[in-house]
């Protein structure tokens, strides 16, 4: 119904390749922009700050590990390890003095050594082994942060970030951090989307579907294993430094444990594998969906509408929660994004069912 | 070849009538208004100096379009030009061209014009022994065409004897690269060589683009042939360019369209809209990758200007129909909403009702739910001018479109006048009539009933065929064998073709193809015949579509394995008797459709039984259906019919059917039965 698709032609191939040839939805995505550009000025703090803020940070560590586990077929379930690497390492060299903009770059690359250093594992085993090797690390990196002194400060320590500035811009006001946030957020987005259409992704998609056909046709299963792990190491390096400044702005080890892994892995599951949208739709709903639930319930509770102690009512919003989760991937295995293109296709071939001709 | 003196002599010429009469007349004489640089070349470097980096004609090449500016236009058609040249094409030779519509046989058109050659354009499905027919007629020496297919077809006329043809163009090279046959070459060969030429040879160019001249033939076209072989229509520049030029003062074409080029190069419409006009008018044409993705390519051209036969109208509903017959609830109920209003208000708005403000408003809530939509997959959202033309169109048809908001309108005219002659004015439409004259044509209905015109875009007589020239030329006008009348408005009705009024043996005058139109209209008939010639009813020879009547059995639960075996099952007959009685409504008493059949089969151009453009053959439907229509007529209800069917390897063999003949009962006792 809104998606017009007559006159759109082609007379070049890299411009039948283009993120949003249709209309319809180059304006979706410029409305979505503009709202995100103008939150800070029609959104609370409170909104702000507790919502869009984590929302956008955490759909950034999603893409990053949807790049390893959705494109790529490498699972990995100790990603908050990676994040932690970024947060800590970014602190430390801030305090040591070095620029922000050059401690992201040091947060990223010392994501990617350590993770890529892992990763290496991938090279020989695969599916649930890999999910070992992977926990390995989130274990380990864990007790290395919380045993070296010189790494979380001390057994129970928080270390609270310094102040500073990115690009000239200090990053004080609740507005700036958010700007940062979402800058990080648009920068991987569009990575993600450009990747997909590159060399490297399609030889990433290859390695997934069947690393020794990927070898026959040429692909490096090896290589492209490791610039896998490294490539979404480095971004979730990075974002794991964004998170600590931005949001956190005090680390401690418990803050990326392996229930945070668990989660990344659900945001990636229940957004759809591989999938861009899917990251910012399954972000949202892990992270957002359980206090929109116990606010409800909390609502309904005040005004006595349902009669439930209030013991209940932090239970409920987790059961129902884990029911949405287990619905979610029931009814569409491929995830939110799945559930989303179906409905766009709805409009796109209106008033038919499938498309003519 | 203008002479000084030739001025005077056209005016002398008018003072003294009586020399007019001389056999044949000085070229200026005829048409004394003419410009002589007015040509098509001449417009082609206009363009191509004026609005060098426009796009002048798109081609879908593996789902990629590639464009020509104008400037490549002319560049290409230079190179060809010299390149013909130095082939050994000269003035005056006709050359044929053969193949699905691809740029390299418009530039190679353009180009043979630039020499004064004649082009002369044959339809890509044309078996060996009718193109062989042309050829000799012609007498061809050079041909350009499409693909490796169409070299093999003239290489086996050449070995059937004909040894004229010395250069064969072609322009995809796939299966020929290297393995040139004797006188054949790639048109980028060809072109190359004529770069050379060009480039060896300055003021060539110049040389080139002057020779042309309006009084020239631009195109060799051929009638499509309904009685007897085709007859050679030469149409010269002038003809062409006045033609488009009355159809551009009267705002039925504009500047600048967008238009999609996917009939048949040989049909006169594609060289008037996407040559002279093109030209004439800056058209960006657009070539679709084949025949068969032609509804798809629409889509992603969305032209402004969209030609299309009734019978392509007709199928893009039924198409339309199928898909929403196939959607999901919601969908299927909006639609059935939304467009029944929208034709009953379209219905009326022909009546001369103008729909409230309220219907107003809802048609604009249908506008974005349905009718934009089904628009958009149609590829007709841009469509400012959609048109039809070559036979009526059905009613339901019609409304649909415009109930959609397409202004679709019907044009007549024939190959003899550039097909632009009559149309439909955008503010008084109605079904039956075919419009008013362009500016600039002249119309008569004669005593006998037949249309005559007379107008600058009317040719100057058949090629090598003084006979037809003079039946059909008479003292200026032209008789087109339609036979119709004029509405006090002016608006012109056609009927059919005079030469095909026929009594029964009660003598009721009427035109088979005007029944046959109206049980077309039906989404279950595809084709129809009707006898009736010196009998004592009218009985009819029905082929079914078998895309909606497969359907239909789908829906119904009837199983049928191919097509000899749907069109003989007693529901389909019951289906098509539905139909037939329905027409039989509208029909006067005594020229009612009393019996049917069924065919098994379609009728074929392959078996000479319809032209290319699916025109019924009857003397060849009656030779070869004579059991059939004995059949019908001796009040038989079922016969054993010898089919017989000629393979495509030229093969033929027979095939016995069992058909069912059938009494037409009328709508009411069927449906109490």
């Amino acid at each position: 119904m809104f998606y017009r698709l007559s006159g759109i032609k082609h007379t070049r191939y890299a411009s039948s390749r283009a993120l949003w040839p249709v209309t319809a939805d180059r304006r979706i995505m410029q409305l979505l922009v503009a709202l995100a550009l103008l939150a800070p000025f029609f959104l609370s703090d409170l909104y702000l700050t507790s919502y869009m803020l984590p929302w956008l940070i955490w759909t950034a560590a999603a893409l990053s590990l949807t790049l390893l586990m959705g494109m790529a077929g490498q699972l990995h379930f100790g990603f908050a390890a990676v994040l932690a690497i970024g947060a800590y390492t970014s602190i430390h060299l801030t305090r040591a003095g070095v620029p922000f903009e050059f401690a992201l770059l040091g947060a990223g690359l010392m994501s990617a050594f350590i993770g890529v250093i892992f990763g290496a594992a991938a090279l020989r085993v695969k599916g649930l082994y890999l999910v070992m090797a992977t926990l390995a690390m989130q274990y380990l990196v864990e007790w290395v942060i919380i045993n070296v002194p010189a790494i979380s400060g001390g057994a129970q320590a928080t270390l609270s970030t310094p102040d500073v500035t990115f690009l000239f811009m200090p990053l004080q006001s609740d507005a700036s951090l958010y700007y940062m946030a979402l800058l990080w957020t648009v920068v991987v987005t569009l990575l993600l989307l450009n990747i997909k259409r590159t060399s490297f992704g399609r030889a990433l998609v290859a390695v997934r579907d069947k690393d020794f056909a990927a070898a026959v046709i040429g692909v490096d299963p090896v290589r492209y294993k490791l610039l896998a792990f490294f490539a979404a190491s480095f971004l979730g390096g990075v974002t794991g430094a964004i998170l600590a400044f931005c949001y956190y702005q005090a680390v401690t080890p418990e803050q990326f444990g392996f229930n945070v892994s668990i989660q990344l892995v659900a945001m990636v599951l229940v957004g759809g594998l591989g999938s861009v949208i899917g990251a910012y739709l399954g972000a949202g709903f892990v992270l957002l969906l359980p206090i929109v639930l116990t606010n409800v319930l909390a609502f309904l509770a005040t005004y006595e509408w349902i009669p439930i102690s209030f013991n209940l009512i932090a239970h409920i919003p987790l059961m129902v929660y884990g029911a949405l989760i287990i619905g979610v991937l029931l009814y569409e295995p491929l995830g939110l994004a799945k559930i989303y293109d179906n409905l766009r296709k709805y409009f796109v071939v209106w008033p038919f069912r499938h498309t003519q001709s | 070849m203008i002479l000084p003196w030739s001025r005077p002599t056209s005016g002398r010429l008018k003072m003294q009538p009586e020399r007019q009469y001389r056999e044949d007349p000085p070229v200026d004489a005829l048409h004394p208004d003419w410009r002589e640089d007015d040509h098509l070349i001449q417009l082609l470097v206009h363009n191509a100096r004026e609005h060098a980096g426009e796009v002048a004609l798109r081609e879908r090449h593996r789902g990629i379009w590639h464009e020509y500016t104008w400037q490549d236009y002319l560049d290409h058609v230079m190179n060809l030009a010299a390149g013909l040249e130095a082939r050994g094409v000269r003035a005056g030779d006709r050359i044929l061209v053969v193949g699905d519509n691809r740029p390299a046989l418009y530039f190679g058109m353009l180009a043979a014009v630039c020499l004064k050659a004649i082009p002369s354009p044959a339809y890509p499905d044309t078996n060996p022994a009718e193109l062989q027919g042309q050829m000799e007629a012609e007498a061809i020496r050079c041909a350009l065409v499409e693909d490796q297919e169409q070299v093999d077809k003239l290489l086996s006329i050449r070995e059937s004897g004909y040894d004229n043809l010395h250069l064969i163009v072609f322009d995809d090279d796939r299966g020929l690269k290297g393995e040139e046959p004797e006188g054949a070459v790639s048109a980028l060969d060809l072109m190359a060589q004529g770069r050379q030429e060009r480039e060896n040879r300055p003021g060539l160019d110049e040389d080139l683009q002057s020779r042309a001249s309006v009084h020239d033939i631009a195109v060799l076209l051929h009638s499509s042939g309904t009685t007897g072989a085709p007859k050679g229509v030469p149409l010269k520049h002038g003809h062409i360019l006045s033609g488009v030029r009355n159809a551009s003062a009267a705002g039925y074409f504009r500047e600048g369209e967008v238009h999609m080029a996917y009939l048949p190069m040989a049909w006169v419409g594609d060289f008037i809209f996407t040559v002279g006009a093109a030209l004439a008018l800056r058209f960006c044409v657009n070539i679709p990758e084949k025949q068969e993705t032609a509804l798809h390519d629409l889509r992603e051209i969305a032209p402004t200007l969209y030609f299309s036969s009734p019978r392509a109208w007709s199928n893009m509903l039924t198409r339309i129909q199928v898909g929403i017959n196939e959607s999901s609830p919601l969908k299927r109920r909006l639609y059935h909403h939304f467009m029944p209003f929208a034709v009953e208000l379209e219905r009326r708005r022909l009546e001369g009702q103008a729909p409230g403000t309220l219907e107003r408003f809802w048609r604009g809530v249908g506008e974005v739910l349905i009718y934009g939509p089904i628009k958009d997959h149609l590829g007709l959202s841009r469509v400012e001018r959609p048109y039809t033309a070559g036979e009526a169109i059905g009613e339901d048809v019609f409304l649909f479109f415009r109930a959609l908001g397409l202004n679709l309108r019907q044009f007549y005219g024939q190959t003899e006048n550039c097909a632009l002659c009559v149309a439909q004015p955008p503010d008084s439409i109605s079904l039956h009539t075919a419009g008013k004259p362009f500016p600039g044509v002249d119309l008569k209905i004669n005593r006998d009933g037949e249309i005559l015109v007379r107008a600058d875009n009317i040719f100057d007589g058949y090629f090598n065929n003084p006979d037809a020239t003079q039946e059909t030329l008479q003292d200026g006008w032209m008789h087109t064998g339609d036979a119709g009348y004029l509405e006090e408005d002016g608006q012109l009705v056609v009927l059919g073709r005079v030469s095909e009024v026929v009594y029964t043996e009660a003598g009721h005058r009427f035109i088979p193809t005007y029944v046959e139109n109206r049980l077309k209209f039906s989404q279950y008939i595809k084709d129809a015949c009707i006898l009736g010639r010196e009998r004592a009813f009218l009985a009819a020879l029905i082929v079914i579509d078998m895309e909606a009547v497969g359907h239909w059995a789908e829906e119904h639960g009837v199983a049928y394995t191919s097509f000899a075996d749907l069109s003989q099952k007693p529901e389909v007959y019951g289906l098509i008797n539905g139909e037939v009685a329905h027409v039989n409504t509208v029909l006067p008493e005594g020229l009612q459709i009393r019996r049917f059949v069924n065919l098994h089969k379609e009728f074929d151009p392959d078996d000479g039984e319809v032209t290319r453009t699916r025109k019924l053959k009857r003397k060849v439907i009656d030779q070869h259906y004579a059991p059939i229509i004995e059949a019908l007529y001796d009040g038989r209800q079922a016969i054993e019919y010898e089919a017989r069917i000629s393979y495509e390897t030229g093969a033929s063999g027979t095939l016995k059917r069992h058909l069912m003949v059938s009494d037409v009962t009328p709508a009411h006792v069927a449906e109490e039965a």
